[in-house]
């Protein structure tokens, strides 16, 4: 790549796309995209799109639970999403491993005992992909699960963090990076982090947290605190947005009626 | 399809009341792991491992093979796992369930994403010729625990392997059998240990190394796998929601339990190789000797 982060951070203190520490990409989202489901959302986190459909509490085919409903969740990153194209095969571990993280953190999140003997259907199209797939397909799902009307406690909202090491000094302070694109991925180390809010006054509280990168822990620097403290304030800022979106389309559905 | 043998209500209430009073149904600690034993095989990379009642075998291989187009520098690695009915009745021969893809990934994020190998070291001539190490992991015995002892039987069977020498005259490469030439023993870069948290009541109690009937029981699950200074992977996929602070202090008791494992591991290495030096005559044979 022709400018890497770590070159020109220490002295501007910006990204490579301008941004400071803590800004999180550009977020846009509209719900009730798609009439034919029973919720959906159209997520966009800076160049990552996602879209979200929902169907469900329906009649579940197959397995069944006499106490919860089952939730599934289907993934498809679609050829054209990345630079280069290139054909994806269904089986791969590592979609089917975001499909298990999902179908988990929902399935404890939602009140799945108000619909028993029931399966709620979450299908996750990425039309474009660029840093914190996971994250974006947590954030449309919960936007699409609300559209639908199923209840929750709040919205879970993913965010992803980074840190960056300066070399020279391996005793500097951490250097916290919020919500990293493709490019910054591949050079840092970072996690993606999914909170609920915590009710009244408490904190949040961490429903999914995935790190593939080495972090060093032992001299006491901080890394990973530094990276969990500014996950979790990066996901209150996203539960905020994504509850003015849900507000909007409120308010609108509410013009609509009257 | 074949399913897990669901606990009963009083079994699962009672190892709920007993985890809430501090007592375990097996009489560990809550922070205490099951006897860790290793069996190294007469094979160079065999390993079976032990973990209470969980028994995983491990086999490393190598073969010559030709490198991946987009990284003609490195060598492969693969880690292929799989789950049989011999584990345990719950499991299908080829259906892949969601369990399995767990197992697999969490292995593949801890031993080969993490770099665990150096698989540059792994190449002979760029772009032709590379070695392709293949570890298969085979579950023998099911009784929870399934990740954590995965990968300390694959970590210890990378480090007993030894695969053959070889030597490379312009395109030519030549194999020597073991008997030819001594084997040559991996390049490991750091030795990943995966530590699996279990979390009851909310995440007021977190207990470490569940066997089966408390992985049932538990609400939620995270593992993290460290080495001796580093935190290598972290998993918690969903599940219930658990403070960060919590997590942090799992963190810093897997790195603790992390280097205890290691220790363990080291010496059963040292052990092996003691027992392989028959009559103790490497020291006789060495010939590096101090003046």
């Amino acid at each position: 790549m022709p400018l890497d982060t770590l070159s020109t951070y220490s002295q501007t203190l910006l990204r490579q796309d301008g941004r400071r520490w803590n800004e999180l990409r550009r977020i846009t989202a509209s719900i009730s995209t798609q009439p034919a489901s029973d919720g959906s959302s159209l997520l966009t986190l800076g160049n990552t799109m996602v879209l979200c459909t929902v169907t469900g509490p329906r009649e579940g085919r197959g397995q069944r639970d006499n106490k919860n409903a089952l939730v599934e969740t289907d993934i498809h990153v679609a050829s054209f999403a990345t630079m280069d194209r290139r054909r994806r095969v269904r089986a791969d571990k590592r979609i089917q491993e975001l499909q298990s993280t999902i179908s988990s953190a929902f399935q404890s999140h939602l009140f799945t005992h108000l619909y028993p003997r029931s399966t709620i259907s979450i299908s996750l199209h990425v039309l474009s992909l660029d840093g914190g797939l996971l994250v974006a397909c947590l954030n449309a799902t919960s936007l699409a699960l609300v559209d639908a009307g199923v209840p929750m406690p709040s919205i879970l909202s993913a965010v992803t963090c980074g840190v960056i090491v300066p070399t020279e000094d391996s005793k500097a302070k951490p250097e916290p990076l919020l919500d990293l694109n493709t490019a910054e991925e591949q050079e840092l180390a970072y996690l993606s982090i999914a909170t609920v809010s915590g009710g009244e006054g408490a904190e949040d509280k961490v429903s999914v947290l995935m790190m593939e990168s080495r972090v060093e822990i032992a001299t006491g620097s901080g890394k990973i605190e530094a990276m969990l403290a500014t996950g979790v304030d990066g996901c209150r800022e996203v539960r905020r947005k994504m509850e003015d979106v849900v507000r909007k389309h409120g308010a609108k559905v509410m013009m609509g009626l009257r | 399809m074949p399913r897990e043998i669901d606990i009963s209500n009083i079994e699962r209430n009672f190892i709920l009341e007993a985890l809430q009073q501090g007592v375990r149904v097996d009489g560990r600690s809550l922070d205490q792991f099951r006897s860790l034993e290793l069996e190294f095989g007469d094979e160079y990379g065999t390993v079976t491992t032990r973990l209470g009642k969980t028994r995983v075998h491990v086999q490393i291989s190598a073969e010559v093979t030709k490198p991946l187009e987009d990284r003609q520098f490195d060598g492969i690695f693969t880690i292929t796992t799989e789950l049989s009915p011999i584990a345990s009745a719950a499991y299908e021969v080829g259906r892949q369930t969601e369990q399995e893809v767990i197992l697999s990934r969490t292995l593949e994020k801890a031993v080969r994403r993490s770099r665990a190998i150096d698989t540059e070291s792994l190449c002979i001539i760029s772009g032709a010729k590379c070695w392709s190490i293949r570890a298969d992991v085979h579950v023998l015995d099911s009784d929870g625990g399934l990740i954590d002892c995965s990968c300390v039987a694959i970590v210890a069977a990378l480090r007993h392997f030894r695969r053959p020498d070889v030597s490379v005259d312009g395109e030519n490469v030549t194999i020597y059998t073991m008997a030819e030439r001594v084997p040559v023993p991996l390049s490991i870069m750091h030795n990943p240990v995966c530590i699996t948290f279990s979390f009851y009541h909310g995440g007021d109690t977190i207990v470490l190394d569940a066997t089966r009937s408390e992985e049932q029981v538990r609400e939620t699950s995270a593992t993290f796998t460290v080495n001796d200074f580093e935190l290598c992977q972290v998993s918690k996929m969903g599940g219930s929601p658990i403070d960060a602070v919590v997590l942090l202090k799992c963190i810093n008791t897997a790195l603790a339990k992390g280097k205890e494992i290691n220790g363990i591991v080291a010496k059963k290495l040292a052990e092996d190789s003691t027992k392989r030096d028959v009559g103790g005559l490497i020291a006789e044979l060495r010939a590096e000797n101090e003046r």
